[in-house]
């Protein structure tokens, strides 16, 4: 209440202190006047000995005031008053801020979102992920069942080590049959996770025993398919022929891996254990498969792991030298950084774009804010004269600056809400737990601290620059005189823009001409008209009888109207999931360990011809190549030049390890054609040499994707296909339908995403930077009417006024051309990771960055210059 | 404190305890007590306008003062400030300390001349 009365006697206050004041003043001109000087000097000794009437009553106000709370307001007053003067420049202000901070919220609620976010683990920054690799490459690979055993069972910087793989099974004895994802785990993935399950328990070790079927299934496959029935413990489900018993229900967040479909399970390991298979998983140290990650000890480190990792796999090479020789190694991170890969980088380009995007903004602001300052320079010394202090008024200044700030950084956020979804949307499934971004918490104060920081960054400049505003001058010149030093500062800003603007430019051609080059690369095969779609054929009830259930089926699926050809291949081309296997030459004979490697993937006859790649030597394959012929394979070109360079390939006998279940192991096989290269991966470079084996000669491996080149839109004939699978077996659902264009386009998703915001980032830059200097050229003209019109009336050609002018652009475009090209060069190699087929220092790229950005400055650069040389002399000269 | 260079500037609290001190005497209006200050000290103590009215704000605001509505020497209104016993009270607790502050430093100054 003290408080409140003491506001409101605030106003008497301040009367006293000014009646106080005006008696001592007047009390002390009288004295003065008593000493025989003149009343209008004694008047003024008087002031001036008292000092500055409006700063001491001001201070003495402030012991009545919260002062840093009440003089904050005064600004805010004072500044919504300078903005409802000014409406059409604070609009524009604002706009350009809330571009740039839109944009860079957008960015970095996906960063968040992406890279910041723990994963949903129990302490997760002691999950790390162990991969298997080669001592010379880095390359890494997957892991088999037997290596994995060793390292589980020697490992001492573990408190758990867990293998997963992924696995797909039909669910039947429901309404409706359903495809499920879902993995293949260690017993002790839970504890490893530091996850309990919501319902029931987790595995036991027993559990990874032959014979035994538990199975964890998540809280959406528990609600979907089992209507949330706490009973659904102990129940027994038919997966893909095999019965499983459900021991526990997951709770609705958990999804491991993180990308994991909501509908999903985990079986064990015990899934794995077929003694019936030719090679059984668990005891084949060749078939590397699993991704294992483990939880650290605490105190262990990932370099230590890493060391205890490396030595492990070391000492298995030695012990296994057929198998493992090129398995030598290991590397150990973090599951988050395995998990990003390159995509960090990614993500940290595009968040440095755009923070050059809002700089570029900040220093277009610096130079409207200082342009104006000149108009505001009577005002500013006004202020000064009735006993501003210089502080109060660059306060004053960046408080203006601040709440444009806050303004731009409101509508920025507006602006993130509407554009994130956007930026996802364009996203789509290439950059991990993206799909989470959103504006949140974290994300708003990074706005508002990227909105305060942008504010300070423009505002501060022409703050200090306008302080500085000599009183005296100014106030005499009417405002006129030009405050010293703004001249370079404003140069200094665009030469900036410029060198900012060349990088971002140039980094968004490089994207721009590599995407070019991926989309434009030859994939081997004609994509459009393709459908593709697969379904599982479980041993269960197709283990015998494989082939001829294929066969059938193609037969009647190239019966369906609008079927131009169709065919089955295990992997498909622009999905990145390839299978390389080992074979032996008879003509190189090699140690087991060192065996050459190649692509290798069954199909079905006319492969080639539906995917319109060309046969080069040689025949295709048909339906008479089945188990109980001649075995034969197919390679494509690579292959052929590779292993057999200048032969003739056709006739060759090869043993590819693929078993097909007889005793003895594989068969040799005899290559009977040649086909042209097919790309298994839309950002793959070079070709790798391939294998083509008839699916029918290996019956045991399970299931083709359906290749059909349609003659009609391919999504159309899905309906059909559908019908089709289902009336042969209605227990098998087709899933994963995708047209062939549709594939490609998800492949190069991530590129795509680069480019794109990469490049929209670099024409507002470019933008930006015109208009940047459009401004400074222009402002410099109308300040220099005088001299140009003296100029003239002294005979100056127009075309010479025309010249000086752009040549006074041209100064600032070239330093800022030169800078910016030393600075890409500099920073290229941060795009390495991005690029395909274009090097990061790509001189054509650079150049045609450098000459248009040289062309649009000289064109932004015209316009004034053509002001200044149709300046007529005479109302020039009048005019001042 | 001292506009004149020659002026030592003043510690902290000390042109409060002179405004109380003067005021104890008599209560004054703002331009006479810089003339007192003035005289009393002989000229060596010269108070600031810029300091002695935000001082005089400060001072109300704690209640060591009060000021009333009252006439200059010339006849004019003009506030005239006058000391509460809160004042009094705080002015005596602080010529203690200001004491022996000054026994302190004389005693340090005596032993450094010896």
């Amino acid at each position: 209440m003290q408080g409140l009365s003491k506001l409101f006697s605030r106003r008497r206050r301040y009367d006293d202190i000014s009646v106080s004041i005006r008696e001592h003043i007047e009390e002390r001109t009288e004295e003065l006047v008593e000493t025989g000087m003149a009343r209008k000097q004694a008047e003024q000794a008087a002031r001036r000995e008292f000092g500055n009437v409006t700063l001491i009553e001001e201070r003495s106000r402030e012991a009545w005031q919260w002062p840093a709370i009440e003089s904050m307001l005064a600004d805010v007053r004072f500044s919504l008053r300078q903005f409802r003067k000014a409406p059409g420049f604070t609009a524009a202000v604002v706009t350009i801020l809330a571009l740039g901070i839109g944009a860079n919220t957008t960015v970095f609620s996906i960063v968040d979102a992406v890279m910041l976010r723990p994963l949903p683990y129990d302490q997760p920054q002691r999950l790390v992920e162990v991969k298997s690799s080669e001592q010379q490459h880095f390359e890494s690979s997957d892991v088999s069942y037997p290596d994995f055993f060793d390292w589980r069972a020697q490992n001492h910087a573990f408190d758990h080590l867990v293998s997963y793989h992924n696995t797909s099974f039909t669910l039947t004895g429901v309404t409706r049959a359903l495809r499920l994802e879902g993995q293949v785990v260690s017993w002790d993935l839970l504890p490893a996770l530091g996850i309990s399950p919501e319902l029931g328990r987790g595995f036991t070790p027993d559990e990874e025993k032959r014979g035994s079927h538990s199975l964890l299934i998540s809280h959406s496959l528990w609600v979907s398919q089992f209507a949330g029935d706490r009973s659904v413990l102990g129940r027994t489900i038919n997966l893909s022929g095999s019965l499983y018993t459900i021991v526990g229900v997951m709770p609705p967040s958990f999804r491991f891996p993180v990308n994991q479909p909501k509908d999903s399970f985990w079986a064990t390991l015990a899934a794995d254990d077929e003694p019936s298979e030719p090679h059984p998983a668990l005891t084949n140290r060749g078939m590397h498969f699993l991704t294992v990650i483990g939880r650290l000890k605490p105190g262990v480190t990932v370099e230590q792991a890493d060391q205890e990792m490396k030595a492990l796999a070391a000492h298995l090479a030695q012990q296994f030298p057929k198998t493992n020789t090129k398995h030598s190694s290991a590397q150990v991170e973090t599951v988050l950084q395995s998990l990003l890969g390159n995509t960090s980088t990614l993500l940290m380009v595009v968040l440095g774009a755009v923070a050059l995007v809002l700089l570029i903004a900040c220093g277009n602001i610096a130079n409207l804010l200082l342009a104006r300052m000149r108009e505001r320079q009577r005002e500013i010394a006004m202020r000064c004269a009735l006993g501003a202090g210089r502080r109060r008024i660059v306060r004053q200044l960046l408080a203006e600056s601040l709440m444009q700030g806050v303004a731009g950084g409101l509508l920025g956020c507006a602006l993130a809400f509407v554009a994130t979804p956007a930026a996802l949307r364009l996203i789509g499934d290439s950059v991990p737990r993206a799909a989470d971004a959103g504006v949140n918490l974290p994300v708003l104060g990074f706005a508002l601290a990227v909105s305060l920081l942008s504010s300070v960054v423009f505002g501060i400049v022409p703050a200090i620059a306008a302080s500085k505003t000599d009183l005296v001058t100014t106030l005499k010149e009417g405002g006129r005189s030009d405050t010293g030093g703004h001249n370079w500062i404003r140069s200094s800003l665009i030469v900036g823009q410029v060198t900012l603007g060349i990088v971002l430019t140039a980094c968004a051609g490089l994207l721009m001409t590599s995407f070019l080059k991926l989309s434009h690369m030859d994939e081997g095969f004609r994509p459009d008209h393709i459908l593709t779609f697969t379904f599982e054929t479980p041993d269960s009830r197709y283990k015998d009888t494989r082939p001829q259930f294929y066969q059938e089926y193609f037969d009647k699926l190239r019966a369906l109207p609008g079927v131009q050809s169709a065919s089955g291949s295990m992997f498909l081309p622009m999905v990145d999931s390839l299978a390389v296997i080992s074979f032996q030459n008879p003509e190189h004979p090699v140690a087991e360990g060192k065996q050459p490697a190649a692509e290798l993937t069954l199909i079905s006859p006319s492969y080639f011809r539906t995917m319109q790649v060309p046969l080069l030597e040689g025949r295709d394959l048909t339906d008479a190549d089945n188990v109980k012929a001649a075995q034969v394979m197919l390679v494509n070109q690579t292959f052929a030049q590779q292993y057999f360079p200048g032969e003739n390939v056709v006739g060759k006998k090869l043993k590819p390890g693929v078993g097909d279940g007889t005793p003895g192991g594989p068969p040799w096989r005899e290559i009977v054609g040649v086909v042209g290269n097919i790309r298994h991966s839309a950002t793959q470079l070079e070709l790798s040499p391939a294998m083509y084996l008839p699916a029918s000669q290996a019956p045991n491996w399970c299931c083709l994707y359906s290749v059909v080149r349609t003659s009609v839109d391919p999504m159309s004939l899905e309906p059909e296909v559908r019908r089709l699978v289902s009336s042969m077996d209605r227990d098998i659902p087709v899933t994963d339908v995708r047209t062939m264009p549709e594939l490609l386009s998800l492949e190069l998703a991530q590129p795509r995403f680069a480019m794109t915001l990469l490049g929209a980032f670099a024409g507002l830059a470019l933008i930006l930077t015109v208009v940047g200097l459009y401004g400074v050229m222009a402002y410099s003209v109308s300040r220099r009417t005088r001299e140009i019109g003296v100029r003239l009336a002294l005979g100056a050609q127009r075309s010479t006024v025309l010249k000086m002018v752009l040549r006074d652009a041209a100064v600032l475009l070239l330093a800022g051309i030169v800078l910016g090209a030393v600075a890409s060069l500099a920073s290229a190699s941060v795009l390495k990771t991005m690029l395909y087929g274009i090097a990061p220092r790509d001189p054509i790229v650079l150049a045609v960055v450098c000459i248009s950005v040289a062309f649009a400055g000289l064109l932004a650069a015209y316009i004034p210059a053509l002001r200044a040389a149709s300046i007529d002399p005479t109302q020039a000269l009048r005019s001042e | 404190m001292a506009k004149n260079p020659e002026h030592r500037d003043l510690f902290p609290g000390a042109l409060e305890i002179m405004i109380l001190q003067s005021l104890r005497l008599q209560p004054m209006h703002g331009y006479a007590l810089v003339k007192h200050i003035k005289q009393v000290s002989d000229n060596l103590l010269q108070v600031e306008e810029g300091s002695l009215y935000p001082a005089l704000q400060r001072m109300l605001r704690e209640d060591w003062l009060e000021s009333e509505l009252g006439m200059s020497a010339k006849g004019r209104p003009t506030r005239i400030y006058r000391l509460t016993d809160a004042g009094v009270r705080h002015l005596e607790k602080e010529v203690v300390s200001f004491e022996k502050m000054f026994a302190g430093i004389t005693r340090v100054l005596a032993v450094a001349r010896a």
